[in-house]
């Protein structure tokens, strides 16, 4: 329990940085790519896939 | 607002729509699909109740009993048990397809039939990631299709994680690949305070000890180009009766091959089960090329007929172990090769043990199942 604990703040804390990429990213590019990862993410952080 | 604080906000809420429909798609692979109670069905608990352990978890799971008048009215008359064991491997639909027919028409003259039809639950809540699986296949009833789930091998890694580098088996310290810690067919005799698929097991091994469970048959697939196809697989105990069920079975033109259980291939039910406890474990398989690593596109339709182009090349250049044309192995003629070893299984055990029968009606036989198709033998969904 404690390591799936760990596991979702260390989860949760790339998804924000990946969200803070996709907002202050300049390039479309950027933003695309970081679009992408976030899907993921979302879908472990609330242990759906 | 800066141009690409737009272009932001605009890739958020796609990611987040992406999000939202996957999600909705994973999640309603969650909801197990109706299982009519037969006339035949006389009891419908939860796995936990032999194991509590178990209660609120994934791995928990349906239990459905037939019992037979006489076991009742006379326990002198109580007859044999069988446990049928489906959705041990959710990617291999004829054993759950199987379940589901024995549970919707089965009626026991004599003993009891405990039937297990999604015995990894947990299994059924996902695919097998890069395997381009279907999430579900349609089969076509009279009342309207019905829908079942094509699941995965192995347990969910949302209900059970992390994997281990090296699986160690338990009660043998056999090592496999880390992956296998969650396979159902790799646990037995299980843990009570193991990983879920553990204790899955356990609370498969718990009711058969507690319910002197006198045969066991778990029920598979293999892809066309595994040795072990078409076959039964024994433990030691259970080769007499093995034996008989093949001649028998063999009689109808239905080919099988019996193989023996390997000592050395440890947590398998035809091997933990006959060593634990005191019931004759069974392992029978079909061919299923929707698992195999020849097949080409991945669909319901290969799933349901089995037909598959790469395969029959295959054949031709002498790779499979099971026979393989145009026709395929459609799922009618695999569940019906299934049904048809269970039939005959009680039937070679009553002609032994005339004290004990193991008797019951209402189950198509192969050559019905092919002629009709799994439809007609599905009930309406209320």
């Amino acid at each position: 329990m404690l390591m799936t604990f760990i596991y979702l703040t260390i989860l949760a804390a790339v998804l924000g940085l990946s969200v803070w990429c996709l907002i202050t990213s300049k390039k479309p590019s950027l933003q695309a790519t970081a679009a992408m990862v976030v899907v993921p993410l979302l879908l472990r952080l609330f242990l759906i896939n | 607002m800066k141009k690409h604080h737009i272009t932001a906000a605009i890739f958020l809420f796609l990611a987040l729509g992406a999000a939202v429909v996957a999600g909705s798609s994973f999640l309603s692979m969650r909801k197990a699909e109706p299982i009519v109670r037969g006339p035949g069905v006389t009891e419908i608990t939860m796995l936990s109740s032999w194991f509590p352990g178990l209660k609120g978890t994934a791995g928990d799971t349906e239990v459905y009993i037939l019992k037979s008048k006489r076991v009742s009215e006379d326990k002198a008359q109580a007859g044999a048990s069988m446990l049928i064991l489906g959705g041990t491997h959710p990617n291999e639909p004829s054993g759950f397809m199987s379940a589901v027919l024995l549970i919707e028409n089965a009626q026991m003259n004599t003993g009891t039939l405990y039937v297990i039809p999604r015995a990894n639950n947990s299994a059924f809540t996902h695919n097998d990631p890069q395997e381009g699986s279907p999430q579900h296949y349609t089969i076509k009833t009279a009342s309207g299709s019905r829908s079942f789930r094509y699941g995965s091998r192995a347990t969910n890694p949302i209900h059970q994680w992390p994997d281990p580098d090296v699986y160690i088996h338990d009660s043998s310290g056999q090592s496999l690949s880390g992956n296998e810690t969650r396979n159902l067919n790799r646990g037995y005799p299980g843990r009570p305070d193991g990983t879920l698929t553990e204790k899955i097991c356990y609370g498969i091994t718990e009711l058969i000890k507690k319910e002197k469970v006198t045969i066991t048959v778990d029920l598979h697939e293999a892809s066309p180009e595994y040795p072990v196809n078409m076959a039964m697989v024994a433990h030691p105990k259970a080769m007499g009766l093995a034996s008989e069920t093949v001649i028998g079975l063999e009689m109808q033109d239905i080919l099988i091959r019996l193989e023996p259980s390997p000592v050395n291939l440890r947590g398998l039910t035809h091997r933990e089960l006959g060593d634990f406890t005191d019931t004759l474990p069974i392992l029978m398989e079909t061919p299923n090329a929707s698992q195999g690593r020849l097949r080409g596109r991945t669909n319901e339709a290969l799933v349901l007929t089995g037909i598959d182009p790469w395969y029959v090349k295959a054949q031709k250049l002498g790779r499979l172990y099971v026979p393989y044309d145009e026709k395929g192995h459609p799922l009618e003629e695999r569940v019906g090769r299934h049904l048809a070893g269970i039939a005959e299984l009680a039937f070679s055990w009553t002609l032994n043990n005339t004290d004990r029968p193991l008797e019951f009606t209402g189950l198509p036989s192969f050559a019905e199942l092919q002629a009709s198709g799994i439809g007609a033998w599905l009930k309406p969904v209320d």
